[in-house]
């Protein structure tokens, strides 16, 4: 079991080689090195995939772990949804060739929108699952109208807001990769190094507290270094979604429970969950393209119905 | 006997809001100590417990473990000082009751260290005495009340501090595993020399097990002292409102 990791690094290089093989253009590996297909379309676009699935499910991993529930992750709860809230007013805005810009916004909105969560899900000093999930979904519906609103008030950033809002890699350049690499190294590498601390979280956060875990501190840094991550994720490739229910759910089938386990896995089983979605998306229905989300989503929402149903009849 | 108590409750107030759940508790748990907490529902119990582990912040008051007060713990060193054990605690993610124990030893791992030998081999030691070493692959779900229940108390014993605090430990358990329970308590508190508070609400078991009493009542300590000069009829009667008989015949 333990020895898995190398297996599952190899499959995603395979995978990320065979993903610049396709598309549209059809290229012989020869010719594939050189084109500049391959260097400025596909290459960026591959890395930023990787780059976001790992993002977007040592997150999740997080996020299950802080609020001590196996329903939530940035999308459900609306995190995502309010860095695109962000990151279309900076569009609005006249940022929309600042990658730096966008995701500032991104991260304020998204920060905003877990402190509001917060705030409206915590009774006594308790956090209600049931209201967090509720709180999650109208944040969502709430963010979608201004979304919209905003599209409707300013309709020549109508298409670059949609792109937000539906999630897409096709605007990979090397400039998203190279911004969104530091942040998600850096961000993984700070919950990485609370990977304990997140197993004692899961049992509870009083009990942790017993157990040693300064509670408040490490949630709060937790929380800041996954927001961070998923806002220059939604600022580089939009809103897509159950990316972090998906990937942490299917490696604690592999790995069991020790978040130790279930984050690196989660880097690279991520990589590989969001590269296939894409890669899928862009070589479908060639030349056209499908939107990633959609297809994140058609694996996601379901397995987020199992796992409702699941616990409900634990209860 | 030792000069300070371990334990030292001093002047605590406690209020959620506006009610006011402690008002003036003071008590002093001496060291090696079984102490059964004791009271209606609401009348604080939980709460002074809470107030000990630092869970909680009084409005005023302050509770000195080992004389030193424990808001100048950092929370580590305070989680090798106090180990806590919840009623019935669950989670949706099922860790092993081997995994469970060793969480335990967080307090003494610095970050990105893993378990050492040491540490695995104080979480054999103390799963089997708590019997639970057989069920050490079990997940929660596989375990009866009971048995995880003595997981709970072996990732305490796992944390080595020298105060135990417990909280209901029996609740929600049948007859003959209360006893298992409490013999277990009583004899870690023997043999290991850990001072132990238990919150509780059977005053049979409480009179057969706990040689010390802290009686609750109206927010405040009623009575503190040795069990058998605490838990008469009369205190019986004022305190909990009935007449329990339990006391005339020689109990259990």
């Amino acid at each position: 079991m333990k020895r898995l990791l190398p297996y599952l690094l190899l499959a995603l290089l395979l995978l990320m080689a065979a993903s610049a093989a396709m598309g549209a253009v059809r290229l012989s590996w020869d010719e594939l090195w050189r084109s500049p297909v391959f260097l400025n379309l596909r290459l960026p676009r591959i890395l930023l995939c990787v780059l976001a699935g790992a993002a977007l499910s040592v997150s999740g991993a997080s996020y299950q772990a802080i609020f001590r529930n196996s329903l939530t992750d940035p999308y459900v709860l609306g995190i995502s949804s309010g860095a695109s809230l962000g990151a279309a007013v900076a569009i609005v805005a006249g940022l929309q060739h600042s990658l730096l810009g966008i995701g500032g916004c991104a991260l304020v909105s998204a920060l905003l929108t877990i402190w509001l969560i917060y705030r409206i899900a915590t009774i006594g000093n308790r956090l209600h699952s049931t209201t967090l999930l509720l709180t999650g979904v109208c944040l969502t519906f709430l963010i979608a109208a201004l979304v919209s609103l905003l599209m409707v008030l300013h309709q020549d950033k109508m298409e670059s807001i949609i792109f937000w809002t539906m999630g897409s890699f096709s605007g990979a350049t090397w400039g998203a990769v190279l911004t969104l690499l530091p942040v998600v190294v850096l961000g993984v590498l700070v919950v990485l190094r609370h990977a304990r601390d997140l197993n004692l979280l899961l049992v509870g956060s009083e009990e942790a507290q017993s157990m040693g875990v300064e509670v408040e501190k490490v949630k709060k840094r937790l929380l800041l270094a996954t927001t961070l991550m998923i806002s220059f994720t939604v600022s580089c490739s939009g809103v897509i979604g159950f990316v972090g229910l998906v990937v942490p759910h299917c490696v604690r089938l592999l790995v069991g429970p020790d978040n130790r386990r279930v984050l690196p896995y989660s880097i690279v089983v991520g990589g590989i969950f969001v590269l296939l979605c894409d890669t899928l998306a862009r070589t479908v229905l060639q030349p056209g393209e499908l939107p990633v989300g959609s297809l994140t989503a058609l694996v996601g929402a379901p397995l987020f119905i199992y796992l409702l149903y699941r616990s409900k009849q634990a209860l | 006997m030792t000069a300070s108590p371990m334990i030292s409750i001093q002047h605590l107030d406690c209020a959620f809001g506006t009610k006011q759940v402690l008002s003036d508790i003071c008590a002093d748990i001496e060291q090696g100590g079984m102490y059964a907490l004791m009271g209606l529902n609401g009348c604080g119990k939980t709460t002074l417990l809470r107030c000990i582990g630092n869970l909680l912040q009084p409005q005023r008051g302050a509770v000195l473990v080992g004389g030193t007060d424990i808001r100048r713990y950092t929370t580590r060193q305070l989680a090798r000082q106090i180990s806590m054990v919840r009623q019935h605690s669950h989670t949706d993610f099922e860790f092993s009751a081997f995994e469970t124990v060793l969480m335990g030893r967080n307090p003494y791992q610095r970050r990105l260290q893993n378990e050492s030998r040491r540490d695995w081999a104080i979480v054999e030691r103390c799963m089997r005495l708590t019997h639970t070493w057989e069920h050490r692959l079990s997940k929660p779900h596989e375990m009866s009340g009971g048995e995880w229940q003595r997981v709970m108390i072996a990732r305490a014993l796992a944390q080595d501090t020298p105060v135990m605090l417990f909280d209901e430990p029996t609740s929600n358990l049948d007859i003959a595993h209360q006893f298992e329970i409490m013999e277990l308590l009583s004899d870690i508190n023997r043999s290991r020399r850990k001072t132990i508070l238990i919150v509780m609400h059977d005053l049979n078991l409480a009179y057969r097990y706990c040689p010390s009493l802290l009686l609750l009542h109206n927010r405040r300590i009623h009575y503190q002292g040795p069990m058998h000069d605490g838990l008469t009829p009369a205190t019986v009667r004022q305190v909990f409102g009935i007449d329990y008989p339990f006391l005339h015949r020689s109990p259990l």
